[in-house]
């Protein structure tokens, strides 16, 4: 993939209700316990824009939402900088991704549950990754690459029309493995700051 | 064809040539401060100049809430200016003359925040836009893709000439002498880049106003602020502009001076390039708290510095820019989209009357409204901003303006038009309805992300909105049109001094511990031109400044005489009544029944101010400090009280004793035989504050402690003008403000 600016987001399950606040507190200790391996700097809390970022733990390398910046509430893993090459950088995000849902799943005070095999990609670089068919094709085929090697089973990729964002991706994974399943399957939670 | 694989490639041809030029230049001067050829401080001026600021947090270090932990940045020791660590995030401010937008530069913006920032755009109180948490190296390709929309990001910071602010309503408004845009847009390109505006040893801040009653323009804290008039000379209507010098927020504010009652237009910038002048060779370098203009005609008196002005309008050689631009005052006029029409009667979509009475204000123009978007703390999404450019492209053209209430405004909505925008406007969630009222609370950055944030303004901002939208339809009318303003610390950037109800962040030591709060700042004046400044009252834990609102604006509306103003109802029950419920609200529960009142809203960190630059440790707490500091602080309220009376030099003199006494408290912890006497109150001062630098601010240096001496320099000299004892009051507000932070910094023990 040769955006290294890329968001991946897993969805909330639809009916779950809470207050976007009660995550604050959660990636402030997120940052002071280092529980996540990221150069992780701060939070920010955008919860009065409406179907905005929500609130943000922002990083060096990447930051992670929890907002419905598409109108869904779910978490985003946003690629910004750095990391690894293009060959490996979507699985990297998947990773991330996967981890940091898990642990807010085991956040007792949250009460989160993701949606594990509905996921949307954004490439947010209009430069190396513009919004046409040739990106769109060769990202698809990565996608279902990896997806099919991680999930297993049928992998639907969806470009949505949107001429002026970045192109975005719906994916739609047949099987709904466990968040711990998934992990595993990518090597377990990182061990390097990304 | 090749594929372009950079911006610079890609945008080649479309960017401005000395646009470009200039941001290659910034491109390789960040390549060469990598490599450590360009030293610190200049590369710091150059990135500031570029309007590429430090944001909090970017000297390495951040308190967790429980200790400061370093942030490994991977680029090691590289900094991009003192103390500022290369890879920390910063803030991009982008200058917006006077706030217009066309729809594709709002597409333009709303595409970098997608990819270089943090989702969100955020519009300032004085119509830029700012973009946070951006990389230093990504700034160049940022910056080319705004040059190819034709914004530049120069002199955005820096000891430059700021954004050029004018009224958002200017062309389509029934109270101004005249359209005053085509002036603000040439004045603002004409002074960029100018060599008179290089060497300030500050900001310098333009504003524009179409007329002198509304609050629209703030003329009233610019360093040069015009008004649209007219007058006729010799049979013909001629244009011209009340013209007014040396207003500024800050620290201390100062109201702007009339400067010329009538300055013809073909003299407005020349007088200005002339204003720069006089401003570049005068102005204070050494002491940058008083290097604005402001200081510059407080000192020479405004007659000396119009002389001095008109001096150096003699010596300017002519230049046809000052002129050339009055030939087409119509370059700047917008063309609407749509015919004007009618607004057809009912079958409205839900909420449409309610935003329409307080978000839409009719045209000069029959036929065409203006439509405020409310944008929460300034702030939308890139969708949401291309949702606004398609509106602007569906209903108006090119005529949205960002405002200093942190709002968007679009002009020229053909009436009929209003329902069906409305709608578009609520289904993207921008539907929300009391603009410039009192739930659409103005805020700077404050701790979010500034570097000298002392408490959340935006955190209590957010809270303010939340509690005040539940109730905002059962308000009175009277205290719906209310402002509140919140600055996270005194540098004023939320511009609290000319709200009703104003707040800057302050802290607190309260049971051994850290406490966020707010002082109260009342009677300010928003309309004309942010005509008048309130004073603080005192300060309120930041948890009880809801329920303070909540008092007063109950207070106001039973008590109000009948279209009596709250800065008139403050007036008449007087400032005593107001500091009874500042004092019933300084309570707060210890730390072990509520420990929510140490922490500060939307920040569950306990609170401190350790992020703001680096503690001192020299002794232990001694309560007797806070005694003397209380004193100091009821010394300055009198001091108030005094001023209110019509007691000008009775005012100056106990702000002066409220310096002396929290000088006396702090100085009694060195040397602890220290008398009443003042002289020897401000040696010893002097002598283990000053000399020592543990008075200094982290930011501020001397600052406050030069308020003092000076205070002391001039105590007893003649007469004493409202207006001195007012700003006498400020330093003197200031002076214990810091002596606070002091205290807390010698006591050590606490973050």
């Amino acid at each position: 993939m040769l955006s290294q600016r890329l968001q991946l987001k897993l969805y909330l399950e639809p009916s779950q209700h809470f207050e976007l606040e009660a995550l604050i507190p959660v990636f402030h200790r997120f940052i002071r316990d280092q529980v996540i391996k990221d150069l992780l700097i701060d939070v920010v809390d955008y919860s009065h824009v409406p179907d905005g970022p929500g609130v943000v733990l922002i990083g060096h390398g990447a930051d992670f939402y929890v907002g419905a910046l598409d109108g869904s509430l779910g978490l985003v893993y946003s690629r910004k900088r750095g990391g690894p090459g293009p060959e490996g950088r979507l699985e990297d995000a998947l990773r991330r991704l996967i981890n940091a849902a898990r642990l807010l799943e085991q956040e007792d005070g949250l009460k989160l549950r993701f949606k594990s095999n509905q996921l949307s990609l954004r490439l947010t670089d209009r430069l190396h990754a513009p919004n046409d068919d040739a990106t769109f094709a060769s990202t698809k085929a990565e996608v279902e690459a990896l997806f099919a090697r991680v999930y297993g089973g049928e992998v639907s990729v969806e470009r949505l029309p949107a001429s002026k964002e970045p192109l975005s991706l719906r994916i739609q994974a047949s099987s709904s493995p466990s968040l711990e399943a998934l992990l595993e399957k990518l090597g377990g939670p990182p061990s390097t700051v990304s | 064809m090749t594929v372009a694989t950079t911006w610079k490639q890609k945008l080649a041809g479309q960017v401005r040539e000395d646009w470009a030029r200039e941001i290659d230049i910034f491109e390789t001067q960040i390549e060469l401060r990598k490599k450590g050829k360009v030293e610190e401080k200049l590369f710091a001026e150059t990135r500031l100049r570029r309007g590429t600021y430090g944001q909090r947090y970017d000297n390495g270090q951040r308190h967790d809430g429980e200790k400061t932990q370093t942030l490994a940045f991977p680029s090691g020791e590289l900094t991009k200016g003192p103390v500022t660590m290369w890879d920390a995030p910063g803030m991009q401010r982008i200058k917006i003359p006077y706030g217009k937008l066309t729809a594709d530069q709002l597409d333009t913006l709303s595409d970098l925040a997608e990819e270089y920032s943090d989702q969100i755009l955020h519009i300032t109180t004085r119509q830029d836009i700012q973009l946070h948490f951006i990389h230093i190296e990504d700034t160049p390709d940022l910056m080319r893709r705004l040059a190819a929309a034709g914004i530049t990001t120069r002199e955005a910071c820096g000891n430059t000439v700021r954004n050029v602010t004018a009224c958002p309503y200017a062309g389509v408004c029934s109270t101004e002498s005249f359209d005053v845009i085509p002036y603000a847009d040439a004045l603002a390109f004409f002074l960029l880049g100018h060599p008179d505006t290089q060497d300030f040893g500050r900001k310098f801040k333009v504003a524009f106003s179409g007329c002198k009653d509304e609050p629209c323009g703030l003329t009233n804290f610019h360093d040069a602020g015009a008004i649209a008039r007219t007058r006729m000379v010799n049979g013909e209507l001629k244009r011209g502009f009340e013209y007014y010098v040396g207003g500024g927020l800050g620290a201390v504010p100062y109201p702007a001076t009339l400067f010329d009652e009538f300055l013809p237009e073909e003299e407005l910038f020349p007088i200005t390039q002339a204003v720069c002048r006089v401003f570049a060779r005068l102005g204070e370098r050494e002491n940058r708290a008083r290097a604005r203009l402001k200081f510059v005609v407080k000192k020479l008196g405004i007659e000396e510095f119009k002389r001095l002005v008109l001096e150096e309008r003699a010596k300017l050689r002519p230049d046809e820019r000052w002129v050339s631009f009055l030939k087409d005052l119509h370059v700047t006029d917008e063309k609407p989209l749509k015919a004007g029409s009618e607004l057809a009667p009912g079958g409205y979509p839900e909420g449409f009357e309610a935003w329409r009475k307080t978000n839409v204000q009719a045209q000069s123009q029959p036929g065409y409204s203006t439509a405020k978007v409310t944008l929460p703390l300034g702030d939308f999404t890139p969708a949401q901003g291309r949702l606004m450019a398609d509106l602007a492209r569906r209903f108006t053209g090119d005529s949205l303006r960002a405002t200093v209430e942190q709002n968007m405004l679009f002009r020229w909505v053909s009436n009929a038009d209003l329902p069906a925008f409305y709608h578009e406007l609520r289904k993207a969630g921008l539907g929300e309805a009391g603009a410039d009222h009192i739930t659409d609370v103005t805020s700077c950055p404050g701790t979010d992300t500034c570097k000298l944030g002392i408490s959340s303004s935006r955190g209590l901002a957010t809270e303010l909105h939340k509690q005040l939208t539940v109730i905002a339809d059962t308000l009175d009318p009277a205290a719906q049109g209310l402002h509140i303003k919140c600055s996270g610390c005194s540098n004023s950037c939320g511009q609290h001094h000319v709200a009703d109800m104003g707040f800057l962040g302050v802290s607190r030591n309260v049971n051994g511990r850290r406490v966020p709060h707010f002082q109260l700042v009342i009677g300010g004046q928003y309309k004309n031109n942010g005509g008048s400044y309130g004073l603080a009252i005192g300060a309120i834990p930041s948890k009880h400044v809801p329920k303070a609102v909540k008092t007063l604006t109950d207070r106001f509306v039973a008590e109000k005489l009948d279209a009596e103003t709250f800065q008139a109802f403050v007036a008449r029950i007087g400032k005593k009544e107001i500091r009874k419920l500042v004092d019933q609200l300084a309570v707060i529960p210890s730390y072990e029944q509520d420990p929510s009142y140490y922490s500060d809203w939307g920040d569950p960190r306990e609170y401190t101010i350790g992020d703001l630059g680096v503690g001192e440790c020299a002794g232990e707490v001694v309560p007797l400090v806070q005694v003397g500091l209380a004193d100091s602080e009821r010394e300055l309220f009198e001091a108030q009280l005094l001023m209110d009376e019509g007691s000008s030099e009775s005012a100056a003199a106990r702000a002066f004793s409220a310096m002396v006494l929290a000088a006396q408290a702090l100085t009694r912890e060195k040397n602890s035989f220290l008398g009443e006497g003042v002289d020897e109150i401000v040696r010893e001062f002097r002598t283990h504050y000053y000399d020592t630098k543990l008075f200094f601010d982290p930011f501020s240096g001397g600052k406050f402690a030069h308020y003092f001496f000076r205070a002391y320099e001039h105590r007893g000299e003649a007469s004493t003008s409202k207006e001195g004892a007012h700003q006498l009051i400020e330093e003197a507000q200031l002076f214990v403000e810091a002596a606070h932070q002091c205290y807390t910094r010698i006591a050590g023990a606490l973050p």
